[in-house]
């Protein structure tokens, strides 16, 4: 049976793949492997309708699950889909109690914790018997590895959550023909910028954690390098109290609280208000995430194409005592579709779980993403034809995977726990009510205590 | 006479079962097995370490959460003040005799407490912006724009600015109370005052409050119960920051459950917080009774 599915999805894979070369939209065509399993299978995703307006990579997991459940008529899917924040909470309470859906997405600072407690399947050996193995980005793997063992499929698209979104024009006014490069030159800059009464950069921590995911930890890896980060992943020796990440958060703390270059209430707003300020011209550029381009470039394009038209991408500013990449963004996909180990009492509802996960993060979304929005998934395609679409696209499609060089998103590992401490810690920090130290010691304690 | 309309024990007993289950399975269970949960080190997930009375150590020393317990007091105090202080005075404004439209100041004077508290903390979050808020909008109308500030981001005043809504909101409800329980006073006897020549003020503090002390007893008693559990609407407004400078007991019991994903001590925190409530709620009962009982020797 087994090598049924698989000959059939290795089939069905290659109808796929030519389907792309001959230039056909995939879109939509799921492998429609044959399913023995006749029943409900439960998922629950944060991709909801509201979200996945000009959102590629939440469309495009729409998009795949439609046709999948279109594919497997015998099957039905029973979506629970509810925002990105209810979701979290959500899925910790079912996690809790033991109760999670058949099919779920894992976060990755949850990997270990979960995998521990028996929560997620071991998916080894399934991820690498799978169809698209050798089409994986197995850089994308890494938050969902626990030693050997894998525990998710990547899905999504890769997303920087870092990027600065600057208004061309705007900055061509001030004197400067790109964004800078530097801290200081940023700082010069707000100079011109409070003469006309509006903001250099508008930034929102509102929310406790962008701060922490949309700055410092691209911050971070600008003084301390890969492998201190990696070295807390590991748990082989780097600590939060390490002389290069109080460094960087000093430097958070100087931007904040000693500089005018972000708005006041850069604390009390979150990034969807801060986003606001750049849309309507309240601030010249705006620091966030993915998500936060894709609205943006949304909103600009039916409301005022110029201001659209005027968008460029940067990486963060290099701080003077940094001395890592000054190109570096972190990217990567913060979840994973993963299997509750239940399902395996019923081997057919657990082939049909495998190839749901296996199609929503295979050919079929990352064909899909690609060819409308120039993004990428977890499944690399051939070369994105960037020509037919606009340059504000192609830009962040080589701000994302070409011009910049990868580093890690932070709370994509480790424990939730040790972020909600740093992140609280963070915003008082800002307001400059911390210190530095204090707040990498409260940081160093929960990862101890939480990250043995 | 009144057997004849005594229902039957046997019919009571089926009437009362069902809310009495319901209770039993919504405050009961939940509480007793919070309790049980609180010895156990449990990170979410089917493992969970019993570790006896570890969690309550660690919450003796934890600073966050009896930042958060002060920061619910403070809310109660304030609230109590606020709430059922303004709605007493409102409601001898409303039965003032000069006063006119009666029936429109208690329908919109109730209108807040009808709006869900999520809704509260997003009109009021809209009210302190800082670029397009009302406060900073009116300030610099009038020519002091050095006072305009980011309300919620300043640990100083962030308190009163989450206690502002919350006291607006629950004033209407407090009225109406007030309103029904001075209602039934007899008005012969404001007549009398009136006629032995007393003012608006000695009638307030002199009869209609000793009239109505037990409703005032019971309105404290919601008013502290309300704010021991405050929650929504801070949530919505600051989730507690900066940092934690508007934290309160309940959204740091949410934090540690959800955010941390710390079961076991999230536990621990709501039986505290259980028991703290209790003790405030009795302190506030046994004080209040000491200080009338001491008015009236």
């Amino acid at each position: 049976m087994k090598k049924k599915v698989m000959a059939v999805a290795l089939a069905a894979a290659t109808v796929v793949s030519m389907v792309g070369v001959t230039g056909v939209s995939a879109a939509t065509e799921v492998a429609k492997n044959d399913l023995a399993y006749k029943g409900e299978l439960e998922i629950m995703h944060y991709s909801t309708s509201e979200e996945s307006e000009g959102n590629g990579g939440s469309d495009g997991f729409r998009t795949t699950l439609a046709a999948w459940q279109e594919a497997h008529p015998d099957i039905t899917l029973n979506e629970n889909v509810l925002a990105n924040a209810e979701y979290k909470t959500q899925i910790a309470t079912l996690a809790a109690a033991d109760n999670l859906p058949d099919v779920f997405l894992l976060q990755g600072m949850n990997t270990r914790a979960w995998a521990e407690q028996g929560l997620v399947m071991d998916l080894t050996d399934t991820i690498k018997a799978s169809p698209y193995y050798d089409k994986y980005d197995q850089d994308y793997f890494t938050p969902f590895k626990v030693g050997d063992k894998l525990y998710g499929y990547p899905v999504l698209t890769g997303g920087t959550c870092t990027v600065v979104i600057y208004d061309k024009a705007m900055w061509k006014e001030a004197g400067y023909d790109a964004f800078p490069s530097t801290w200081e030159d940023v700082e010069k800059a707000s100079e011109y910028f409070q003469e006309q009464g509006i903001d250099t950069v508008a930034f929102g921590n509102g929310g406790k954690w962008q701060a922490n995911s949309d700055f410092l930890s691209t911050l971070g890896n600008r003084y301390t390098g890969k492998d201190w980060f990696q070295g807390l992943i590991d748990n082989s020796g780097s600590k939060f109290t390490d002389e290069a990440f109080v460094k960087a958060l000093t430097e958070t703390q100087h931007l904040f609280t000693e500089t005018k270059i972000f708005n006041e209430d850069f604390n009390s707003v979150t990034n969807e208000d801060a986003r606001e300020y750049y849309i309507s011209g309240d601030a010249a550029a705006f620091i966030g995430g993915n998500w936060d381009e894709s609205y943006i470039a949304a909103t600009l394009k039916d409301s005022d194409e110029e201001k659209y038209n005027n968008i460029g991408f940067a990486v963060l500013p290099q701080p003077a005592d940094a001395t890592e990449d000054p190109d570096s963004q972190n990217i990567g996909l913060g979840y994973a579709v993963a299997i509750n180990p239940k399902v395996a009492d019923d081997a057919d509802k657990l082939a049909a779980a495998i190839d749901l996960a296996q199609e929503l993060t295979g050919p079929a979304f990352s064909s899909y993403v690609a060819e409308n929005y120039a993004l990428s998934g977890l499944t690399k395609t051939d070369d994105v034809d960037l020509s037919k679409f606009d340059q504000v696209t192609q830009d962040f499609y080589n701000y994302s995977y070409v011009d910049t060089t990868k580093c890690e998103i932070y709370d994509s590992y480790i424990n939730s726990a040790v972020w909600d401490v740093l992140n609280t810690d963070l915003q008082t920090m800002m307001n400059g009510d911390m210190t530095p130290e204090d707040v990498a010691a409260n940081a160093q304690k929960a990862y101890e205590e939480n990250y043995k | 006479m009144l057997t004849t309309i005594k229902p039957k024990t046997k019919t009571l007993i089926l009437y009362l079962c069902l809310p009495v289950a319901m209770f039993i399975f919504t405050v009961f269970v939940p509480l007793v097995t919070a309790l049980v949960y609180s010895f156990f080190e449990w990170k979410g997930g089917p493992v969970k370490t019993f570790n006896g009375l570890a969690n309550y150590v660690q919450l003796i020393h934890d600073s966050t959460f009896w930042q958060s317990f002060g920061h619910n007091i403070y809310l109660v105090i304030a609230c109590i003040i606020g709430q059922v202080g303004i709605a007493f005075l409102l409601v001898l404004l409303v039965n003032a005799k000069a006063t006119k439209l009666k029936g429109m100041h208690r329908t919109f004077g109730f209108f807040p407490s009808t709006i869900a508290a999520v809704c509260i903390g997003l009109i009021w979050n809209m009210i302190y912006h800082n670029k397009y808020g009302l406060i900073n909008w009116f300030l610099k109308a009038i020519g002091r724009a050095d006072l305009c500030q980011v309300w919620l981001n300043n640990p100083k005043i962030v308190m009163l600015c989450v206690t502002i809504p919350l006291i607006w909101q629950y004033i209407g409800y407090y009225m109406v109370i007030i309103l029904s329980a001075i209602a039934s006073i007899d008005t012969e006897i404001f007549e009398s005052a009136q006629i032995d020549g007393a003012n608006g003020l000695q009638t307030a503090w002199y009869i209609t409050l000793p009239l109505i002390k037990n409703t005032m007893l019971v309105c404290i008693t919601l008013c502290v119960a309300g704010n021991m559990k405050a929650f929504d609407n801070i949530y919505v407004m600051t989730k507690g920051g900066p940092g934690t400078a508007s934290m309160v007991m309940a959204m740091y019991g949410y934090q540690v459950s959800f955010n941390q994903s710390n079961m076991g001590y999230g536990s621990c925190i709501s039986v505290a917080i259980f028991v703290l409530s209790l003790l405030v709620i009795g302190g506030s009962q046994a004080l209040i009774k000491y200080l009338t009982r001491e008015k009236e020797a």
